[in-house]
């Protein structure tokens, strides 16, 4: 049971984790190539805080806060170069993040953060708490789609120009998306610390944020359902199958390419295609 | 009729290229103005200005006295100015009754925090559904703009523009691409718009429908304004002529085609 | 004296950066797409010059070989990933090339196995003195003067010939050289040809240097010449050449005087975005 336990823990930290990125990539059409960097920043926030002794619930939402924070300052350089220039830019955030924590002997340099005090709570408790807190997630992302801030944001994300000529202050909901999105990875970060008691910097480098990128673009980039059911699936395929444990990259890379050659909009739109072959919504 | 919009000596530099140089008008109250020019004159350009996508170099831009230099576009967007742009752009993943609800619900998206406690849209929809019959397009509202023809598309940009209750309408070539016929219809939309209390700047190509339904004709040339007036005195000048056909075409013909 | 010799390694690093770049760029101007895969040519080029090497014992038939297979499988590559996802928005094909890439390292850790290959014969392993005391391996000077060279033979190509030219013209304006009646598919595989052939090169330079070829050795180099090509402006393959080297030199120096703070890899990422702040169009940008 203790071994359920654990994996329905690691999916639900990755469905929150996912939904985040969702927020700024699939909903508002921001790409991020460096999100893991906030996963870290949570992580490493919540990680030091409760050895200090802050109690584990309140580094929760201060992790959320310097994560918020630092996405807003990661924001401002969206608002000045866009689309491949974006792209590279926050991959260039993902390698300074993992390049400055290698080098500080306070966040333990390249050995990271071992023996992160206990949180009191018991392994069952503690999974009901990620898997609450993803299902906050989702109906958070669920309810900022029907609301005005996700027709904003939709329509950002297909042409911004046009967006502004509409009276919207663009550069403020872009920052909005990214305030959202970090400050659940910085959320993300603080369970994942808390659940592995071991962090270093090689955790939130360039292929962690591609593996997040994966899980939204297979399940559908923007789908809410799609995003969550690919995390949940992908963050533990490796575990239940042993055998492609060692081919995990070979397979994340090969269906990431899969995918995009053949259906661009995941599986949601390859099951959308499936189910309602003539609806206009689904290229 | 006091001047809703006054444009004061503005000039434009681009990498030391002017594009306008010390150009003035003023659109009054409740007019139609075409702003006409052969190509590169720098209609376009103008109207970036006025929307501030584009910067002067010099001059200023007043709407109702008040200026407008410096402010992002989005502010003056919310003064009272809309865009109905040269091509095309509507949101291609919204249906066309989304496209036109999403302008006219401009109250609710005035920041992020009011867009996030915000959900409801029957009045938008309502409001949507109003001008897209009064553009005669209602057939379309709940089909995807990706496979409507020019003639759709056109209305639809000028139905999401109008969901902005704009005190200024700016229209850059609304007739390019359509045919005589369609160019004839949305005309009539147009001076009817105008009608009903909209004053209008129209940028056109289309000489022909400008003359038949604009009250007044400012014409730039190589960034220069160089007539401003009644439609039949501007296409007699002979600077315009002269502009339109080069000199030594004006200076043989006399000018008798200035308006084909 | 340190200054010259930072210098001269950062010049040394930055025209390997140049090799791998220039392909990049070359692709960026035709499809307007971030080729991240392309570092995988720069790691096939090593392993293909490694063996061939071994087997034959001749660097230059290693450098050929290399150049020709990295030549093909970037021509497949734009044929079978590239050209059928053209029309997709940016983020697309830029995804699917990192897939592509991911998927390709794990094949050479898979089929090569994780702890590379070496060299049975020393090539270019000498030392050469220059400017009074400093000392460079005879490969380092190999990878200057062989980029040097293989850069001006290039550009002489592509101002002196006919294909040269409409290849220019193409990345530079794909939608008019079309409408002049240039293929875009047959300047596509010029391009790719041509630019998975610098990796190649770079490759077997740099597994020369090393003396070793490993799976992950394209990475750092992959991500590093995506920078560069963004600080050159996306598409400018004069830029790219000077920010390939700028950014050669600004590691060298950033190791020394910051190296306590950022790691090599920060210290480039930093440059970057700092640059880009301040003119989000790169160094230089097209217009």
């Amino acid at each position: 049971m203790e071994y359920e336990i654990s994996l329905a823990t690691t999916m639900a930290i990755s469905v929150l984790f996912a939904l985040s990125l969702n927020l700024i990539t699939g909903f508002c059409g921001q790409i991020s190539l460096g999100h893991a960097a906030f996963l870290g920043v949570g992580a490493y926030a919540s990680g030091m805080l409760a050895k200090a002794g802050v109690p584990f619930l309140l580094t929760l939402p201060l992790a959320m806060l310097l994560s918020g924070a630092l996405g807003i300052v990661v924001g401002f350089a969206s608002l000045r170069v866009r689309a491949d220039f974006l792209a590279i830019t926050t991959m260039g955030v993902g390698f300074l993040f993992v390049g400055i924590v290698r080098q500080q002997d306070a966040l333990g340099g390249e050995m990271g953060i071992s023996a992160i005090p206990d949180t009191g709570m018991s392994k069952l408790a503690f999974m009901l708490l990620a898997v609450a807190m993803a299902a906050a997630a989702g109906l958070l992302s669920t309810y900022v789609r029907r609301c005005w801030m996700g027709r904003v944001f939709a329509a950002i994300a297909e042409d911004e120009d046009t967006v502004r000529v509409m009276g919207i202050d663009v550069p403020r909901f872009k920052l909005t998306a990214f305030a959202l999105g970090t400050a659940l990875a910085g959320l993300a970060g603080g369970l994942y610390a808390q659940h592995l008691k071991f962090i270093a910097p090689d955790s939130f480098g360039f292929i962690e944020s591609i593996t997040v990128l994966s899980m939204v673009v297979v399940g559908g980039i923007g789908s809410v359902v799609g995003v969550s059911v690919s995390a949940a699936v992908l963050s533990v395929l490796p575990s239940w199958f042993q055998v492609i444990g060692d081919y995990k990259l070979l397979v994340y890379g090969g269906l990431l390419f899969l995918m995009m050659r053949f259906s661009p909009g995941g599986m949601a739109a390859l099951v959308a295609r499936i189910f309602h072959p003539d609806r206009w919504g689904s290229k | 009729m006091s001047a809703l919009l006054s444009v004061g000596a503005i000039t434009v530099r681009f990498d030391g290229v002017t594009a306008i140089s010390g150009a003035s008008f003023e659109v009054k109250q409740g007019e139609l103005l075409g702003l006409i020019g052969p190509n590169g004159a720098g209609k376009t350009t103008m109207l970036r200005v006025i929307t501030g996508v584009v910067r002067q170099s010099s001059g200023t831009v007043l709407l109702e006295g008040r200026p407008l230099d410096g402010l992002p576009t989005h502010l003056r967007i919310r003064r009272g100015l809309a865009l109905s742009q040269q091509i095309v752009r509507p949101f291609r993943d919204m249906s066309v009754i989304d496209n036109v609800a999403l302008a006219a619900g401009a109250d609710k998206t005035t920041s992020p925090v009011k867009a996030l406690f915000r959900t409801g849209r029957e009045r938008e929809l309502k409001i949507g559904h109003q001008l897209l019959s009064r553009l005669g397009i209602e057939r379309q509202a709940n089909e995807s703009p990706q496979i409507q023809p020019m003639g759709i598309l056109k209305r639809l940009e000028l139905a999401r523009a109008l969901a902005l209750e704009p005190r200024l309408l700016l229209l850059d070539e609304p007739l390019a691409g359509l045919n005589s016929k369609e160019a004839r219809l949305l005309a009539d939309t147009i001076t009817e718009i105008n009608r009903s209390g909209t004053t209008i700047i129209l940028i056109e190509h289309n000489l022909g429908e400008v003359l038949r339904v604009c009250s007044r004709l400012v014409v730039l040339d190589n960034g220069v304004k160089i007539a401003d007036g009644e439609p039949e005195a501007v296409m007699n000048d002979a600077t315009v002529r002269a502009a339109y056909l080069g000199t030594g075409a004006a200076a043989q013909s006399g000018g008798q085609h200035a308006a084909a | 004296m340190l200054y010259v010799e930072l210098i001269a390694q950062g010049l040394i690093q930055g025209s390997i950066y140049a090799l791998i770049a220039l392909g990049l760029t070359l692709v960026y101007g035709l499809l307007r797409i971030l080729h991240v895969a392309h570092a995988a040519f720069f790691t096939l080029g090593g392993y293909v010059g490694v063996m061939v090497a071994n087997q034959t014992g001749s660097l230059a038939a290693a450098i050929v070989a290399a150049m020709i297979v990295a030549g093909i499988g970037g021509i497949l590559v734009f044929r079978l990933c590239y050209q059928p996802i053209l029309h997709q928005p940016p983020f697309v094909p830029l995804i699917a090339s990192i897939g592509l890439y991911i998927a390709a390292e794990e094949l050479f850790r898979i089929v090569f196995g994780p702890s590379g290959l070496t060299y049975k014969y020393a090539f270019l392993q000498g030392q050469v003195i220059a400017f009074g005391s400093l000392r460079f391996k005879e490969a380092e000077i190999a990878v200057m003067l062989g980029s040097a060279a293989i850069i001006g033979v290039l550009s002489l190509l592509q101002t002196r010939t006919r294909i040269g030219v409409a290849c220019q013209a193409t990345v530079s304006d794909p939608q008019m050289a079309e409408s002049f009646g240039i293929s875009l598919r047959k300047v596509g595989d010029i391009n790719f040809f041509v630019g998975s052939a610098l990796a190649a090169f770079a490759g077997v330079m740099v597994s020369v240097l090393n003396n070793m070829v490993e799976p992950t050795m394209g990475s750092v180099p992959s991500y590093k010449a995506l920078a560069i090509i963004v600080l050159g402006g996306l598409g400018s393959v004069r830029g790219t050449l000077v920010a390939a080297l700028v950014l050669g030199v600004v590691e060298s120096f950033g190791t020394i005087y910051l190296g306590h703070f950022l790691d090599r890899n920060a210290i480039a990422f930093a440059f970057l975005i700092l640059v880009l702040m301040w003119r989000p169009q790169g160094l230089f940008a097209r217009s």
